[in-house]
C-alpha cells in the first residue's frame, strides 16, 4: 500500500469516527432538548399558580405581556384564608379541617376492612371467588353519577323519617354521611390493589409460618402484614388522595361549613361577577401541597401500588 | 380429618375477613345500585317529604334514545373528548416514557417531577387552567402567545369560547360544529391532558422494564432502525400495560363530570354533565337514573370490545 492509499484509509475511518461522533452529540442534544420539554410542560402551569398566589391582586389583573412576576410579593391572598374573621377564612378554615378529618377516616376504614378481603381473595377458599373478583372490577368502573340519584333520594328519605321522630341527627351536610358515600368508590379499589401485593409475597413464606406453630390469623399479621407495609403505605396514600380529590358528591351532598370540602370551597370562589383569582391561587396551593408532598415522599411506593393495581391486576 | 379440619376453618376465616367489606358493598354499593335501577323505570319526582313516583316501564329509557334532543348531541360530544383526549394522552404518554427511559444526569429527579401534575387535585387543576385561559390581557396563554409574537399585541383569544374550530375548512368544519366541538372543549382535552399523562408515563415506564435489552441489540445487530424498534418490539410488548391505559382512561374519560363543570358549568353537555342536569338540577331522578345507566351501558361495553380486541394470555 502506497503513502497517498493508506493516508486517504485514514481520512476515511476518521470521517466515520467524526460522523458516528456527531450523531453521538445530536441524539444527546435531542434527549436534552425533550427532557426540558418535558420538565417545562409539567412544571409550567403549577408554577404559574404558585407564582400568582404570592401576587396582590392588583397585579394579577395587569398586562400579561410585560407583567409576569409580582413587584410586591405579598402573603396577604395567603393569610385571607385564615382570617377567621371573614366569612372566606372561616369557610375554608372549616374546609380544611373537614376534608382532612374525611380523608383519614375513610382511608382508616377502606384500609382495615379492605385489607381483610383481600387477604382473603388472594390467599383463602372463597366461594365464587371469580365472580366477587369481577363485580368488584365492574364496581370501579361505573360511573359516580350512577349512584349520585339513588343517594340523594335515600339520604333524603332517611333524614326525612328522622326528622319525623325528631332526631337531632340528620345525614345530609354532615361528614359522617360523605365518609360512607366516599368508601362507596375507595374500598373496591383499596380491595383490588391491596390484592396484587398479597399475591405478589411468596405463600411459602406464610406456609413456613404456619409450620412454626402460627394459626392463619397470626401468620397474617405476624408475616404477610409487615412485608406488605410498602403495599399498606400506597395503597393508604392512594386512598387518601381519591377522597381529598373527591368533587360530585360533596356538591350534591354539603351546604354549610359543617360539611364541605376542599375541592368544593375552591370551586365556589369568585362568581360570575368577581374573579377571585388571588383567593383561587392561595387556596389551590395550599390545596395541591399535601398530596404533592405525598407524591414525592413515598414516590417509589405509590408508583409500585399503581402499577401492582392495574398491570398485575 | 385433619386436612379438612384446616379447609373448614379457612372458609370460616375467610368469611369473616370478607365480612365487614361485603356489608359495606351491599349497603352503599349494591343496594343502591338496584334502587337506582327500579328509579329508571318510574316518573320520579320531588314533593314536600318524598318523592312522587309513577311506573312509566321503559319510556325513560326511549325517552333519551328517540325523542330528546339533548342525548345524541351529548354522545358525540362525550366520544370526541374521549377519543382525541385518549389519543394525545397515549401519544404523550409513550412519548414521554420512551425519553424517560433513556440514561441521562437527574433522571431520577425527573421522574419523580412528572407526578406531580397527577397529585394536584382536579378542582385545583381546573382552576388553575381556567385562570392560566383568562380571555383578556392578563391570561397566561394570552400573555404567552404575545411574548412568543403568535398573537398580536392587542389581540386577546377569548381560549374558553365557543367558537367551532377550522372555521372555513370544507369537511372538517361541519364535522366538527356536527359533533359539538367548541375551542373551549379543546382547551378543556388540553388542561385534562397536563394532568393525567403522567399515569400513563408511570405505567408506561413499567412496562418498558419488562422488555428485555438483549431484543434490542439484536434488532440493532439485524440493522433496524428506531421506528422499527418501536413498532416490532417496544409496542407489541407493551400491548398488556396498553390495555390496562385504554380500559382505565376510557371509562374516566367516558364519565367526565369534575373539570368540565367546574371551567364551564352546563355549557358543554357531555354525558356526565347532561346526566347531572337531569338528575340534580330539574330533580327528575327516573330520568337522570336511565341516563346513568345507559352511560354504564356504554362503558361495559367499550371495556367488552377492547378486552376482545388486545386480549392476550398474559394481558388479564
Amino acid at each position: 500500500m502506497d503513502y497517498a492509499g493508506y493516508g486517504g484509509l485514514l481520512m476515511k475511518t476518521s470521517k466515520m469516527r467524526n460522523k458516528a461522533r456527531i450523531m453521538q452529540r445530536l441524539r444527546q442534544i435531542g434527549l436534552a432538548v425533550a427532557v426540558i420539554a418535558i420538565v417545562v410542560w409539567t412544571l409550567a402551569p403549577i408554577t404559574w399558580l404558585a407564582i400568582s398566589s404570592i401576587t396582590p391582586y392588583i397585579e394579577l389583573i395587569s398586562d400579561r405581556m410585560t407583567h409576569w412576576f409580582p413587584e410586591n410579593p405579598t402573603l396577604a391572598n395567603f393569610k385571607v384564608m385564615f382570617d377567621l374573621s371573614k366569612q372566606t377564612g372561616q369557610r375554608f378554615v372549616y374546609a380544611l379541617r373537614n376534608s382532612l378529618i374525611i380523608s383519614s377516616c375513610v382511608t382508616i376504614i377502606c384500609l382495615v376492612a379492605g385489607t381483610l378481603a383481600a387477604y382473603a381473595l388472594a390467599r383463602l377458599p372463597v366461594r365464587r371467588k371469580k365472580e366477587l373478583v369481577l363485580s368488584l372490577m365492574s364496581i370501579r368502573m361505573l360511573p359516580t353519577i350512577t349512584l349520585v340519584i339513588p343517594f340523594f333520594v335515600i339520604t333524603s328519605h332517611i333524614d326525612y323519617a328522622l326528622m319525623n321522630i325528631g332526631s337531632e341527627f340528620h345525614l345530609f351536610d354532615t361528614k359522617f354521611n360523605l365518609i360512607i358515600l366516599y368508601t362507596t368508590f375507595i374500598l373496591g379499589f383499596v380491595i383490588w390493589i391491596m390484592m396484587g401485593f398479597f399475591l405478589s409475597i411468596p405463600s411459602e413464606l406464610e406456609e413456613a409460618a404456619r409450620i412454626d406453630g402460627c394459626t392463619r390469623l397470626q401468620a397474617l399479621f405476624r408475616v404477610i402484614l409487615p412485608l406488605s407495609a410498602p403495599g399498606l403505605v400506597a395503597t393508604g396514600i392512594l386512598a387518601f388522595l381519591l377522597a381529598w380529590d373527591e368533587f360530585l358528591l360533596a356538591l350534591i351532598f354539603t351546604r354549610s361549613n359543617n360539611a364541605i370540602t376542599l375541592p368544593l370551597f375552591i370551586a365556589e370562589l369568585g362568581s360570575q361577577y368577581i374573579t377571585a383569582y388571588d383567593q383561587i391561587s392561595a387556596a389551590g396551593v395550599m390545596a395541591a401541597i399535601p398530596p404533592v408532598v405525598l407524591a414525592l415522599l413515598f414516590q417509589r411506593f405509590i408508583v409500585q401500588g399503581l402499577t401492582a393495581g392495574s398491570v398485575k391486576g | 380429618m385433619e386436612i379438612t379440619r384446616q379447609e373448614l376453618d379457612d372458609k370460616r376465616l375467610s368469611r369473616r375477613l370478607l365480612s365487614p367489606s361485603l356489608c359495606i358493598i351491599l349497603l352503599v354499593v349494591v343496594f343502591p345500585l338496584l334502587f337506582a335501577f327500579f328509579l329508571s323505570f318510574q316518573q320520579a319526582e320531588p314533593r314536600a317529604g318524598g318523592i312522587d313516583m309513577r311506573f312509566v316501564g321503559l319510556d325513560n329509557y326511549i325517552y333519551f334514545l328517540k325523542s330528546s334532543d339533548l342525548f345524541w348531541p351529548s354522545v358525540r360530544v362525550t366520544i370526541y373528548f374521549t377519543i382525541v383526549s385518549l389519543a394525545i394522552e397515549l401519544v404523550l404518554g409513550i412519548a414521554m416514557a420512551l425519553v424517560l427511559n433513556n440514561e441521562f444526569p437527574g433522571r431520577a429527579f425527573v421522574r419523580a417531577l412528572i407526578l406531580i401534575p397527577w397529585a394536584v387535585p382536579t378542582v385545583v387543576n381546573a382552576r388553575m387552567w381556567e385562570w392560566i385561559y383568562a380571555g383578556s390581557q392578563y391570561g397566561a396563554l394570552n400573555g404567552l402567545m404575545k411574548v412568543l409574537r403568535i398573537l398580536p399585541p392587542d389581540v386577546n383569544k377569548v381560549w374558553l369560547g365557543f367558537d367551532v374550530p377550522f372555521q372555513g375548512v370544507p369537511i372538517l368544519e361541519p364535522f366538527m360544529r356536527w359533533m359539538g366541538v367548541t375551542r373551549a372543549l379543546h382547551m378543556i382535552i388540553i388542561a385534562d391532558t397536563w394532568k393525567v399523562t403522567p399515569l400513563v408515563v408511570l405505567l408506561v415506564l413499567a412496562g418498558l422494564q419488562t422488555i428485555p435489552e438483549s431484543l434490542y441489540e439484536a434488532a440493532t445487530v439485524d440493522g433496524a432502525g428506531f421506528w422499527r424498534k418501536l413498532t416490532h418490539i417496544t409496542l407489541p410488548l407493551l400491548r398488556p400495560v396498553l390495555l390496562v391505559v385504554l380500559v382505565l382512561r376510557t371509562m374516566e374519560l367516558f364519565r367526565v363530570f369534575d373539570i368540565i363543570y367546574i371551567i364551564m358549568q352546563y355549557s358543554i353537555r357531555v354525558l356526565g354533565i347532561l346526566t347531572y342536569e337531569i338528575g340534580m338540577k330539574f330533580l327528575q331522578f327516573g330520568r337522570g337514573a336511565a341516563l346513568s345507566f345507559l352511560i354504564a351501558l356504554f362503558i361495559l361495553g367499550l371495556a367488552a370490545i377492547y378486552i376482545r380486541l388486545f386480549y392476550t394470555e398474559e394481558a388479564l
